[in-house]
């Protein structure tokens, strides 16, 4: 049976504190802090040697949603009515909008130290000390617009640029590529001022603190981005209903990308499925 | 979690002969291209860049004080990786902070993921941005020189030699 993610905005109070309680759950097990493991581990960027899993390569999309996926049924043992919702940041884009309230994420960081002093993932509440980290902080941090030289969350506009490009992505199937619907979603551009960062990179950077970093799972928010992050592509699919996930096949010997990122049939590390295989996932989930 | 844990094993795992279809004669050529040796594509990758400062700071060691945190920087040669190749060995206050390379030759760091910088030096500087005050990096990656310093607690040992960093 299927079940719905929903719009994070139209959680009813009861949602809300079933999703924060089946977290905190997860976290005093130590199983919350496997994903933030996993989600560093898995982090191989396209200038240096190695299969890209993650980040900077056309399976950003598959392997994020089997991450989420993997983190809900997770959830979901906790507490079966539980679904990931998704926060959709071209509609709550302010500081004081959800997720950022009491009742869901808490807020921003304070000025002095950008320690998350407001909701259940405050470190002074006890339940939520960061064990994967950077540093040896343990309090999850949060700088929401970058106080120091502020910037916006993406716009639809920007977000529609993506969900445009027909083709799903293109050669070199990187950080570079200045075509297809991945990286316009993923987000990396040129040069290095605020422009470069589009979409999902953006909204990392928008956050700061501990999404800002490679061990960015420590934010509950990054379920809700990448939730609706996911919603893209999902429609995405519905608006491009001839193409699929590319390439089709593994870039040859003389390739360049030769072993270095993963084909619609190829398995996706660390699971055992493909992206073939994670192209439709109506019979599991859908988007309200 | 029921996910498997062992990312470089995964990764070995690859699916071949799936190379009969082939690329593209475009791709082909621009394959070739990509893999000629990195002394010969070197003009290529430069021109295409952003005009980097005169004194080519991607090759620079650095120590500087930087926000009242010591950061130093020093590129060594990359045994055996192609000829030219540099590793940098980065740290603040001592601990080592892990730089990654992307493929138009900028930099990122653990501590700044999703934003990527002209130099080593400007990545340094970014990441001493994030870290908050009275912290410290925790040893998290691996370090290209297969230190992996314990610095952190309750780290599960790492898969190392995924991460080399090299210009």
């Amino acid at each position: 049976m299927t079940y719905v993610r929903k719009d994070v905005s139209t959680l009813t109070a009861g949602e809300r504190r079933r999703f924060v309680d089946a977290l905190l759950t997860l976290k005093r097990r130590g199983e919350y802090d496997e994903f933030v493991r996993l989600h560093i581990d898995f982090y191989t960027a396209d200038g240096e040697h190695g299969l890209r899993t993650a980040h900077m390569a056309p399976s950003f999309l598959p392997w994020h949603r089997r991450f989420l996926l993997e983190l809900e049924r997770a959830l979901r043992r906790v507490d079966a009515s539980v679904t990931v919702p998704y926060w959709d940041w071209t509609r709550d884009r302010t500081t004081s909008s959800v997720p950022w309230t009491k009742d869901l994420l808490g807020g921003n960081g304070r000025r002095s130290d950008r320690q998350v002093m407001t909701g259940p993932f405050a470190y002074a509440a006890g339940h939520w000390t960061l064990r994967e980290g950077v540093t040896d902080g343990r309090f999850l941090t949060r700088d929401l617009g970058r106080s120091a030289a502020p910037l916006r969350l993406p716009t639809r506009s920007e977000l529609r640029w993506a969900l445009d490009d027909p083709v799903y992505d293109a050669w070199p199937w990187d950080s570079t590529v200045r075509k297809g619907f991945r990286n316009k979603l993923e987000g990396w551009g040129t040069g290095s001022g605020s422009g470069s960062w589009k979409n999902h990179n953006r909204v990392h950077r928008w956050v700061g603190g501990a999404m800002l970093g490679g061990a960015s799972v420590n934010d509950p928010v990054f379920w809700l981005h990448h939730a609706f992050v996911d919603l893209q592509w999902y429609r995405w699919q519905r608006a491009h209903r001839n193409h699929r996930y590319l390439p089709a096949e593994p870039p040859g010997s003389s390739d360049a990308q030769h072993h270095r990122v993963i084909a619609r049939h190829e398995k996706l590390p660390p699971w055992d499925e493909t992206p073939d295989q994670l192209e439709d996932v109506s019979r599991i989930y859908r988007y309200a | 979690m029921v996910v498997g844990m062992g990312g470089a094993g995964a990764t070995a795992q690859r699916r071949a002969g799936a190379e009969a279809a082939g690329p593209s004669r475009r791709e082909t050529a621009r394959g070739l291209l990509a893999s000629a040796t990195a002394l010969a594509l070197a003009p290529l990758v430069a021109a295409s860049r952003p005009a980097p400062p005169a004194e080519d700071p991607g090759r620079s060691s650095f120590d500087e004080s930087y926000r009242g945190r010591r950061i130093r920087g020093i590129p060594v040669p990359a045994a055996g990786h192609e000829e030219g190749g540099i590793e940098w060995r980065i740290t603040v206050d001592g601990r080592p902070l892990h730089l990654m390379r992307r493929a138009d030759g900028t930099w990122l760091s653990m501590i700044d993921h999703y934003t990527s910088y002209r130099t080593p030096l400007e990545a340094t500087r970014a990441a001493v941005d994030e870290i908050g005050p009275g912290q410290r990096l925790r040893d998290l990656a691996p370090h290209p020189f297969g230190g992996h310093s314990g610095a952190g607690t309750g780290e599960q040992a790492h898969q190392g030699g995924r991460h080399d960093v090299r210009a």
